[in-house]
Formats: C-alpha cells, structure tokens, sequence
C-alpha cells in the first residue's frame, strides 16, 4: 500500500520535472531569439545616441529656423554629460545671447538673462517649441525612455556606397507616456542617424529630422547638419549644423547646476 | 347698497360697451399670455441651471479635504473605507459618489492641453451628467478601467479619436510628475461645450494606481429633492466633521446667483408688462367714466353714496381683469401643453453652445407660478381703477344733471 503510494508520487512527479523542464527550454530558446533581435536594435539606437555625445561631450553648433518669408541664424554651445544631462547656451545673436537650457535626468530648466530668472519647465511646456524653432522640448529632452517605452525592432537592412543602412521601427508599448503612434529611423553602420521620422497613431508621417550632411568630429563620424521639418508644412524647417565637436572631454559637476546656469559664460 | 347690485350695474356696463371692453380683455390676455410664456422659460432656464450645476459632479452636497479647494492636488485626498456611504438620511438619497480629481496635462500627436483629470466609480456616476451623456465609442466599464473617456470639444482639439493613445502628465503624492499613455475608449457629448474641454475620466482605481496614494479628493451626494438639502448638510457636518462639507451654492456661487436672481427676473418681467397694459385698463376706465357723467350723476343725486361709486369702478375693473387673466392663463396653458417639452434653440443659434450656454431649455410650468400672477394681477387691476373711482365720485351730481 505505501508503495504504492510511493510509485503514484513519483510518476506524478516526474511528469511535473518534465513539463517545468519543457516550459523553461521553451522560454530560453524564446529569450534567445528575441533578445538577439532586441538587444541589436536597442545597441543601434544607445550606440547612434553615444555616438554625438560620448561619456561626455562638448559641442558648438549653429541653428538656421527657416520660415517662407525669414530666415534667422544663431550660434550655440552644448556640453552633455552621460545620456541625461546637457546643458545649451545661445551665444549669438546678441539678442539671445546668454539664453540657455539645462537638463538634470528628467527636468529641464531655462534661463533668460534678461530677465535674470530661470524657469523649471513645467511638463505642460514641454511639448512646446525650444526657441522658436522646430524642435521641442521634448525633442531635446528625450534620450532613453527609448530603451524602456518602446518595442524596438529592425524592420529593414539596405546596403548603399559600402555602409549599411538599418531601418529601425520603434513602437512604443501601450501605456508608454508617447503621443507617436510609431517612429521610424535610419542608422548606418557607424552609428550615423540620417533619418528619423514621427507617425501619427493612424501611422501618417508628422514630422521628420533628416541629415542633410555626414563629417567627422573628434575621429567620429556624425551627422553635422540635420533639418527638422513638419510634413505638413514643408517650406518651414531648422538646420542645426555642427561645427567642432569634442568627445570625452573633462567636464566639471558644477556645469550641470542651477547655479551655473544662471551665471552664464 | 347691496354688492349683488352694484356688480349687476358693472356688467351691464361692460357689457354696453363690447368692442372696447373686448380689445382690452385681449390686451390683458395677451399680456398674461406673454408673462408665462416668458415665465415657463426662466423657470426652464433656472431649473436646468441647478441641474447642470448639480449633476457637473457637484453633487448637492460635497465633501473635501481642507485645504483642496485652494490647491487641488492629490496630496489634499483623503481616505475611505470600504462601504463608506454614511447611512443617513437614507431615503432622501439618489447617491454618492467618490472621486480623484486632479489638474493634469493632456498631449496628442498634435496639441497639447490642460484639464482636469477625474478617477471614477462607473456605478457610481448614474448621479451625474456621465450618465445622460451621449458616447462616441464606449463609457468606462469598472472603477479599475485603465482607459480614459474625453469630451468631444477635447476631442476636437486634440485631433483625436476613439481607441488612439493620448499621454497625461500629472503629479504624484510624492510630488514627482507621472506620465503615461492612456487609449480612449471613448468621447462623450453633453449639452454646452464647457464641461467638454475639462474634463477627462478614468476609473478610480487605475489612477490611484498612476498617483500612487489610495485616497479620494472628493465625495457628492445627490438628493432626491433640493428641499432636502438643508437636514442632509447638517448630518454630513457632523458625520465628516475632519472634512469640508460644501453645497453647490457654496461651490459655485455665480450659478447660485443666478438660480435667485432668475426669481426676481419673473418679477420684473411681470412689472414691466403690467405696468404698459395699466395704463391701458386707466385709460379705458377713465373713458367709460367720462361717458357715464350724467348717469353717474343722477344715480349720485337720488341717493348712491361715493363709496358704492367708487366699489361700482372697482368691481367693473376686477371683472376685466378676471376675465383677462383667465382667458390667458387657460391660452397660456394650452399653448404649453402644444409645445414641446425641450426647447431647442441650436438651430437658431450655434454660438449659444460656443459660449458653454446650453441651447436647449426644459419649459416649466409651475401651478403656484399661475397662482401668482393671478393674484398680482388683480391687484394691479384694483390699483388701476382707484384714480378712475376718484374722477366718478368727483362728478357733482348738479352739474351733470344739468348737462
């Protein structure tokens, strides 16, 4: 009787051992498959990102917004650190001179000297336009929410003049805090973006940021000057076009405060 | 002088002169007529205001945190236990609910806007406009639906549509923003756009959830009747005594305003017409004296006192004025049980709903309303015989016997 008993529970088990066993070869042959994909599309985008800013970067860059009837230059300064924080200062025209942005992970904040105040961007601003010019806040803020807001995935792989080109699609997950219904990106071999364009959520091209132009900065290949255009409207865009670039640099903590921000250079 | 008399002298007088006296009771008609039409459409008017203002998640009555007014934010919540419903006044109930409302941010591919962002109980709702509007798409099932239901103006604004993604940035209980997408399950359509562009619903629970508090900012009541609204808000002050406990008068006090003022208004209405048909009525009367001088003189001079001069006007006005006022209240009524119900204004006037003004209006006929105008018409019917009664007993009997 109690052998039996035994024999019954050990079969039972057995078969139990058997399916766990299937269960988690099935899941790590599934893990293996699609972290392939994943982790190549994802190293894409981080690489592309890293690519114009290093562990730290400084940059001086002019943008051209262009609209049918004017046309209005500036130059700017940019040092980022890591992939959050950046700091951008206009240096020309002397109209906006001294205007200058920073971003601590999340939160951004201006400065205007003529007023001598800085502002903490509410979020409600966030999607509004960064100094007139095409781009929004959130253009500038965004970095990586995009490892963990969107299913990443390599849609395509051309090869043109030696270099391949991914077309990567990145659809965000249904809760993620994105208005895009999908975003669609060229990246070259050597990390170089040349194309990223945001749909609508009926999958409508909206607005795009193409690079017009590709050099190298610091022993990096880069897009040095890049257009932001609403579809829509195609006769308004902006151009920011690099001039140097150095990758890695020393930077000091104290650039990335408040307090320096507001004291300008 | 026996009255029985004197009223038989009046109607024969009436009666002697018909055409005229005809024409005078239509004005009068007319003028009643007039008054409760306009009547039927300020009470439509107030009424529909108190309903709107109650069922714009107002509640009668509603109880907040202190302080939530002055800065409605989630940190101002409160908590409730389950089955928290206080039981009292039970039968004088329609229901209660309990919410989280908070000031958000609203983005689309396209627009970016502020509203107020709301966690609900879809049960609970039946007591306010959630459940009369009109739904593009679908209202939210439970209190832990993770969709969210938009007006259509924030529809429009928005350049949405249902089962799209819209993100909503607002602040947690620790005082860090949350951001997250949210799919529209659907748009609802109510009466005036202004509540349209404020609102944004999704259940209780999911944005509890999103703020990471478990607490409501707000509880409404509904009453079954207004006149209960006095006992209901002494029981709630006591029964949330830690909280605020607030009417709707005292939550919006224009729409209170108004609800009184709108009692003057039918006043006013009924003195400005009144007054242009009176000196019609003196007119007449005073015609009708003038042409009885002589007759006027010889009953004076075989014995009729001044005072039964004076009752024989009096009661020759009131009888006009009866007639008058119940040939327009009974026109007044027919013509209100032909018309219909609502009265819709949108086809004439579109900008009636861009101001949030409502363009349809629910006629209301009230008896005591009747009863009113009656009463102050016959006042004003003896108030306008007096300066006639004056001018008949002034008649010196020699003089007009001699004419």
């Amino acid at each position: 009787m109690t052998r039996n008993l035994h024999t019954r529970i050990d079969s039972s088990s057995l078969i139990w051992v058997t399916i766990v066993f299937s269960l988690v070869g099935l899941t790590f042959t599934d893990r293996s498959h699609a972290a392939e994909a994943d982790i190549t599309a994802k190293e894409l985008v981080e690489a592309a990102i890293d690519q114009t800013r290093g562990i730290s970067s400084y940059a001086e860059f002019s943008m051209v917004i262009h609209r049918p009837d004017w046309e209005r230059t500036s130059s700017l300064k940019s040092w980022t650190r890591g992939r959050k924080d950046a700091l951008i200062r206009f240096i020309a025209p002397a109209k906006d001179a001294g205007n200058a942005t920073l971003k601590l992970g999340n939160k951004m904040w201006t400065f205007t000297p003529k007023l001598n105040r800085t502002i903490r961007l509410p979020y409600s601003l966030m999607s509004q336009s960064w100094g007139g010019s095409d781009f929004s806040y959130t253009d500038l803020s965004r970095s990586d929410n995009w490892l963990n807001e969107y299913d990443l995935s390599i849609a395509s792989v051309t090869t043109e003049d030696d270099h391949k080109i991914y077309t990567l699609v990145a659809i965000p997950h249904d809760n993620a805090p994105v208005v895009w219904g999908k975003e669609e990106m060229l990246i070259r071999d050597d990390y170089v973006m040349l194309q990223h364009t945001f749909y609508d959520q009926s999958m409508e091209p909206l607005k795009t940021l193409e690079t017009l132009e590709i050099g190298e900065r610091d022993g990096r290949m880069m897009a040095t000057r890049m257009r932001m255009v609403k579809l829509n409207a195609p006769e308004k865009y902006t151009e920011l076009i690099w001039g140097e670039a150095d990758f890695d640099v020393e930077l000091e903590d104290q650039m990335f405060t408040l307090f320096y921000l507001k004291s300008g250079e | 002088m026996p009255i029985t008399l004197l009223a038989q002298l009046s109607l024969r007088n009436i009666v002697r002169h018909r055409r005229r006296n005809l024409m005078l009771l239509m004005a009068i008609a007319v003028a009643v007529l007039t008054v409760l039409m306009a009547n039927t459409v300020i009470r439509g008017m107030q009424y529909d205001l108190r309903e709107q203002t109650v069922s714009n998640l107002n509640g009668h009555i509603k109880v907040h945190a202190p302080g939530y007014l002055d800065d409605p934010s989630i940190a101002r919540g409160f908590e409730l236990a389950a089955g928290w419903e206080p039981k009292i006044n039970v039968s004088e109930v329609e229901g209660w609910a309990a919410r989280i409302r908070i000031p958000a941010v609203i983005m689309s591919e396209r627009e970016t806007r502020g509203i107020q962002f709301v966690g609900i109980d879809p049960a609970q709702e039946s007591i306010s406009f959630l459940s009369k509007a009109h739904y593009d798409g679908q209202p939210l099932n439970t209190s832990s639906d993770r969709r969210i239901i938009i007006g259509k103006e924030m529809a429009d604004q928005l350049e949405t549509q249902v089962g799209r993604r819209l993100v909503i940035i607002t602040q947690g209980s620790d005082g860090l923003n949350r951001e997250a997408g949210f799919r529209i399950a659907g748009v609802y359509d109510t009466e005036g756009t202004a509540i349209e562009k404020i609102f944004v619903f999704t259940g209780v629970t999911a944005l509890q959830n999103m703020v990471d508090a478990i607490v409501v900012t707000e509880v409404s009541v509904r009453l079954v009747d207004d006149a209960f609204q006095l006992s209901m808000l002494d029981s709630l002050l006591r029964f949330f005594a830690d909280l605020e406990v607030k009417t709707w008068q005292q939550l919006e006090p224009l729409a209170a305003a108004f609800f009184l003022f709108a009692e003057s208004a039918i006043y006013l209405y009924f003195f400005i017409i009144m007054t242009a048909l009176i000196f019609g009525l003196v007119n007449t009367l005073v015609t009708s004296v003038m042409e009885r001088v002589h007759e006027l003189g010889m009953l004076r001079a075989v014995g009729m006192r001044p005072g039964a001069v004076v009752m024989q006007v009096v009661i020759e006005s009131t009888f006009i004025m009866m007639i008058g006022v119940a040939l327009g209240l009974t026109l007044g009524w027919l013509i209100f049980q032909l018309l219909p119900p609502v009265l819709d204004l949108s086809s004439f006037s579109e900008g009636f709903e861009k101001f949030g003004m409502p363009a349809k209006i629910h006629l209301r006929l009230h008896v005591s309303d009747m009863v009113l105008i009656t009463v102050m018409s016959m006042v004003f019917g003896v108030l306008a015989s007096l300066y006639p009664a004056k001018r008949a007993v002034k008649i010196s009997p020699l003089e007009a016997l001699r004419l």
